[in-house]
């Protein structure tokens, strides 16, 4: 369960005061796959980096299976996002001179998985996630924009977090390669009870999560609840 | 892939640029390195020379001139003056003796000579007989004396010797060392005992023991006494192996005069005393008895010019390594700067700053490896033209006009030929300064550059920990 209660993040720009994301309160049960729309601009990202620790509010709180991330230290916040937290970014954000496995090993290695285990996992990952074996020992930016993404899912899904934070994942792919993502997205959130949050801007895909909330000049508000896809 | 591995890839992201960085490295890298080599190089020389000549004083009588004579002998209770005085710690008499070869004839005149290197000028040297054939062949200047009975000029002697050979020197010590203080280095076998005491035993220089057949443990004799040899001592000069060392009162005994020294050596307390001591041991002896010469004062010269060289060899280093250091700081910070976002990935997906950190020691670490190699190479190809180069323009000014006496017949005696000890003059010993780059050094040389190159790689380190995980969806 995740509850994010009351979330502020302000900024300072000259004298004008932004708030990106004011006053957000919304919960997610585990396993519901979910969308965040909104306008270029109107705190998706921001919202999705409050929720995954990579920044901090102003005020308010995010509560993960009961445990509150504010006023956690960084190294909690650290462990946080280790453990229970899977990102998918929109330019991917995979590190370039690695293969697709090392990129995949990479969070698991900080988590301290045995060498002969995370191997054996990475592997495991990518081949759930479609890619060819031989592009697997391939450096990531030699592949393609949609197996790229792939891999960057299954860095995602290495640790397997409770909650995978998707900004944009087929912001950059073509239509058949998106809606494969989605489906890989959908399978996950059914298969492993993993709560999934995806911020986009296309309609369709947004249509396809069990809940799908509008964020407007901060503010959130669900536009559509529906039974679960599964 | 572990944090190292990842280190080593990062490393070599950017070809070029990593040979750029690698090539910059290398030079402040070589440059410390040969700076170094060329600082052990000088110190150990210095050390050597400090060793070598110590703190000592040479006291001969008054107006000595080599073969002329003069003056009048020194004696045991002026060596007990001597050691009397106020910063002196020992005082070693001598007895010089000249040996001639009983087939050659022999003479009972006295003449003034030195010791070997000539160190011993105007002392009383007494010829005696021996059945030792001197190493050194006369050779065409001993020849020019052909005609004189080979105990100098302006002795007034007569008669012609069928075949000139050159004499052999036999020197009474009170120590094991040298006529110039120097430590004898016996090669094999062992000291006289017990040097205060006249006994049958000997020393031998190498090339004299090996013309005449000597072993530890083989016999010779000098006016009828027959010596053992319990040493065979490398006096490092081809005169000076051609030699003999016996106890003092034994050389005294072979001369019949009990009391009389050749030449004392006077050891000081400290270098910083040898001048203030000199006037002292000079006052305790009286001007007219005796000569009071320092024979390191143009060493002294020469290793103050080695000190300078090897400070500013040492500031060069230093400065070379903090170079060195600057550029990985430098490197590092702009590498972090440029990977901020990736540093952001990496926090985004739970790396700790420890492991980031780690991850850009490493990276840097792997570049000053590289560096440190091909900085060897430059180093132990350069470091003896720089540390050549380091002493000529630090001693042109410094070595000229040594103050040393002694040496050439008028004031050395037989032999000297103004050697003026184990060494021949500060210009000498400055271009004998050799500076190989031996592993050990370099080893010395690279552990510093890797603790510099951690110390500047440890704050662009620490920026990674300032780098905020947000930094992932810069761009986005």
């Amino acid at each position: 369960m995740i509850e994010v209660k009351d979330l502020v993040r302000q900024f300072k720009s000259g004298d004008r005061t932004i708030k990106p994301v004011n006053g957000v309160s919304f919960e997610l049960e585990r396993g519901t796959l979910a969308s965040i729309v909104g306008k270029s601009g109107s705190g998706k990202s921001t919202l999705l980096s409050l929720l995954g620790a990579l920044d901090k509010p102003t005020s308010g709180d995010v509560v993960v299976d009961g445990v509150s991330l504010a006023g956690l230290p960084d190294s909690k916040l650290t462990e946080y996002r280790r453990r229970d937290i899977g990102f998918v970014f929109q330019q991917f954000n995979l590190i370039p001179n690695l293969t697709a496995l090392d990129n995949v090993m990479l969070p698991m290695e900080f988590a301290g998985v045995r060498k002969a285990k995370r191997l054996q996992r990475a592997k495991e990952l990518l081949e759930q996630v479609q890619l060819d074996p031989e592009k697997q020992t391939r450096k990531v930016n030699r592949l393609s924009g949609g197996e790229q993404q792939r891999v960057a899912i299954a860095r995602a899904l290495a640790n397997e977090p409770k909650l995978i934070l998707a900004d944009e994942p087929t912001g950059n792919l073509d239509e058949q390669t998106g809606e494969h993502i989605i489906e890989l997205l959908s399978s996950l959130s059914r298969d492993h009870n993993t709560t999934i949050l995806v911020v986009t801007h296309d309609r369709s895909l947004a249509q396809k999560t069990e809940r799908c909330f509008r964020l407007q000049q901060g503010r959130l508000t669900e536009e559509a609840r529906k039974g679960s896809l599964r | 892939m572990s944090v190292l591995a990842r280190s080593v890839g990062n490393a070599f992201r950017n070809k070029i640029r990593t040979a750029a960085v690698v090539a910059v490295l290398a030079v402040a890298i070589g440059l410390a390195l040969a700076m170094l080599v060329a600082n052990q190089a000088v110190g150990a020389k210095v050390q050597e020379l400090n060793a070598s000549v110590g703190t000592t004083l040479t006291v001969n009588p008054a107006g000595g001139q080599g073969f002329e004579g003069g003056g009048e002998p020194l004696t045991t209770a002026e060596a007990k003056t001597a050691a009397a005085v106020t910063n002196v710690t020992s005082v070693v008499g001598t007895k010089a003796l000249r040996l001639r070869t009983a087939t050659t004839g022999s003479t009972t005149d006295t003449t003034q000579a030195a010791g070997p290197g000539g160190a011993a000028p105007g002392g009383q040297q007494t010829n005696v007989t021996t059945n030792l054939t001197a190493a050194i062949d006369a050779g065409t200047l001993g020849n020019r004396n052909n005609g004189s009975t080979g105990t100098g000029t302006g002795t007034g002697t007569t008669g012609t010797q069928p075949a000139r050979s050159l004499p052999i020197t036999a020197t009474g010590i009170g120590a094991e060392v040298d006529s110039a203080g120097k430590a004898l280095a016996i090669t094999s076998g062992t000291g006289l005992g017990d040097y205060t005491a006249a006994s049958a035993k000997a020393l031998v220089g190498t090339t004299l023991a090996e013309k005449n057949n000597l072993k530890v443990g083989s016999t010779f004799t000098i006016e009828d006494k027959t010596f053992t040899v319990t040493g065979i001592f490398d006096a490092g000069t081809t005169f000076g192996n051609n030699a003999v060392y016996v106890t003092l009162p034994e050389a005294q005994a072979l001369a019949a005069t009990p009391d009389e020294l050749s030449s004392m050596i006077v050891t000081v307390n400290s270098m910083d005393n040898v001048d203030s001591t000199k006037t002292a041991v000079q006052n305790a002896l009286g001007a007219s008895k005796a000569d009071v010469t320092q024979g390191q004062r143009n060493l002294a010269t020469a290793v103050s010019s080695l000190g300078s060289v090897r400070n500013i060899s040492m500031v060069a280093f230093i400065a070379a390594l903090a170079t060195a250091g600057i550029i990985i700081l430098l490197i590092m910070v702009m590498l972090v700067r440029e990977r901020r976002r990736e540093i952001g990935v990496l926090k985004a997906i739970g790396a700790r700053n420890r492991t980031i950190g780690l991850q850009f020691v490493l990276e840097a670490l792997v570049l000053v490896a590289l560096g440190s190699v091909v900085g060897a190479a430059i180093a132990s190809f350069a470091s003896g033209g720089i540390a050549s180069a380091l002493i000529s323009s630090n001693t042109t000014t410094t070595t000229a006009g040594p103050t040393q006496r002694g040496g050439g017949f008028g004031g050395g005696g037989f032999g000297g030929g103004g050697q003026g000890g184990p060494f021949g003059g500060a210009s000498q010993l400055l271009t004998s300064v050799t500076a190989t780059a031996s592993p050990g050094v370099i080893a010395i040389g690279i552990a510093a550059v890797f603790a510099a190159a951690i110390i500047g790689a440890l704050i662009p380190a620490l920026l990674t920990a300032r780098v905020r995980p947000i930094e992932v969806l810069r761009g986005e």
